[in-house]
């Protein structure tokens, strides 16, 4: 019974969750828009609950994407920033290259990587794996960093050499920090892996968002931005779930 | 580790590390290591000094540079009156904490098509920067707020202070860090978010750049436009790190 009603307290604090869609509602029938400018919310639920068999392949590619790709740039970047950790020059040197390497904007990277890569999935992914790397790279240093001088000596005195370091006391460091970035990152996979469908896939939500646009099919076009912030915000909560629980276990 | 310990050793690996990615960047143009996709960075430098490259590099950065400023005016501006107003009226809190939430998950690129047949072309890179700008800053700014200690609230509770006061006096205050933090977020935000507008059809800017210069195969031109536009990025970053130190050493 309490269950259900923290549950029913939960539901009432997406209020504003509703409060765009009146908004939205509102907006287009105030300014006058027809449906080929900007749909009324209705029609673009009832698109996506009907017609939600043919979004399906569509969610699956770009949900498949982003996954894969956070988990690879996420598993690369650990690996990477272990790596480089190993060695202090190294660390010195890589750094700074990386941090000015991350600022590059996902705008920018896409069309250069579709280029180098050729169009088409390989570069999707790609453009995924890099973006989500870099985060993971710059986190999992900074948490190899923080391993107090005291745990170095200890291991030292102990006869512990630097895989061991790594292996008991670094991973208890690093990982938590490893797990701020992929909630960090989450999202933003999504986002990557739909800038690039858009400007070149033939597969997922980015592409039929702007095959439904040539067409002027707006309620398909709304729907897919309603399904594509509902997968985003679910890769997010399923992240920071993800966190929640592996630094629970960890520390 | 050792190395961040001595400040002249971690510049000159600095130097160093930013020295390696040049040297890199121009073998790999030069032996055509990744196609021809990848030129020499010589070849690129050599189109952002002529003329015609400057002249077209300054006048879409400049647009690219207007409507990501007026978005993170904006977007700063909405996001921080809506945090605060979360804070004055309690009732509101818990809506807008999980609202936060699906606002720091938005994919923006969801609504830039649909901001160009309402917007317009014109505006809508500035508005998708100042979405961008307020989800990041609204975050910050309500965990902002949220970083109060009990005791001070109580204090000014206590002697009779209203919630209004307690946001000017108390509140507002505690929060200047977490703006700082946000802002230096928001800067390569705003960048990125206008240049998405500008992929969805703007007449000018560094995206219809980017995308124009990838269709046409101009290979100097689209990595003198991402260049361009990772400088700007970055030059934003670091302006409002400086404003966040100074920020940390008088509130922090």
């Amino acid at each position: 019974m309490t269950r259900a009603l923290s549950f029913l307290r939960g539901l009432v604090h997406l209020w504003p969750v509703v409060l765009v869609f009146v908004a939205w509602d509102a907006w287009v029938v105030l300014n006058g828009y027809t449906s080929t400018v900007a749909p009324r919310p209705f029609p673009v639920v009832t698109d996506v609950v009907i017609g939600f068999g043919e979004y399906l392949p569509y969610i699956s590619y770009t949900l498949g994407v982003a996954l894969v790709g956070l988990l690879g740039g996420t598993l690369v970047g650990f690996a990477a920033a272990v790596v480089v950790w190993s060695s202090a020059a190294l660390a010195g040197v890589v750094t700074p290259a990386a941090l000015i390497i991350r600022s590059v904007p996902i705008t920018a990277l896409i069309p250069i990587i579709a280029r180098i890569v050729g169009y088409g999935d390989p570069a999707v992914l790609t453009s995924t794996v890099l973006i989500c790397f870099f985060p993971a790279f710059v986190f999992t240093l900074s948490g190899l960093a923080a391993i107090p001088a005291s745990g170095h000596d200890l291991f030292r005195v102990l006869g512990g050499n630097k895989l061991q370091v790594l292996a008991r006391l670094g991973v208890l460091y690093a990982v938590p920090n490893l797990m701020v970035s992929v909630r960090i990152t989450a999202p933003t996979a999504v986002l990557a892996a739909m800038l690039a469908e858009f400007l070149m896939g033939a597969h997922g939500l980015g592409a039929l968002f702007s095959e439904s646009r040539s067409y002027m099919d707006m309620e398909r076009a709304w729907g897919v931005a309603l399904v594509a912030t509902t997968v985003s915000v679910f890769v997010f909560l399923g992240a920071r779930a993800l966190e929640n629980r592996v630094v629970a276990r960890v520390t | 580790m050792t190395a961040a310990a001595r400040p002249g050793t971690a510049a000159l690996f600095g130097i160093g590390g930013a020295l390696l990615v040049v040297v890199a960047a121009q073998l790999v143009g030069q032996f055509q290591l990744a196609g021809r996709a990848w030129p020499p960075l010589t070849d690129v430098l050599a189109y952002v000094t002529t003329p015609a490259g400057s002249g077209l590099l300054l006048r879409n950065g400049l647009v690219t540079l207007t409507a990501a400023a007026q978005g993170l005016l904006l977007g700063v501006v909405v996001a921080v009156f809506g945090a605060a107003l979360a804070l004055v009226v309690p009732m509101l809190r818990p809506g807008f904490e999980r609202f936060a939430a699906i606002l720091n998950a938005f994919p923006t690129i969801a609504l830039a098509p649909l901001l160009i047949t309402t917007a317009g072309r014109e505006d809508t890179p500035m508005v998708i920067a100042a979405l961008s700008v307020g989800f990041v800053m609204f975050v910050t700014m309500t965990s902002g707020f949220a970083n109060v200690p009990a005791a001070h609230s109580d204090v000014l509770t206590v002697l009779g202070s209203s919630r209004v006061q307690r946001l000017v006096r108390l509140e507002l205050p505690r929060a200047v860090p977490s703006f700082f933090d946000g802002l230096t977020l928001s800067a390569p935000a705003a960048i990125l978010g206008a240049t998405i507008g500008e992929w969805f059809g703007a007449p000018k800017g560094l995206g219809l750049l980017l995308v124009s210069a990838m269709q046409n195969y101009q290979m100097p031109l689209l990595w003198s436009a991402a260049l361009v536009a990772t400088a700007l990025s970055l030059a934003a970053y670091i302006v409002f790190v400086q404003f966040q130190r100074i920020a940390v050493r008088r509130f922090g």
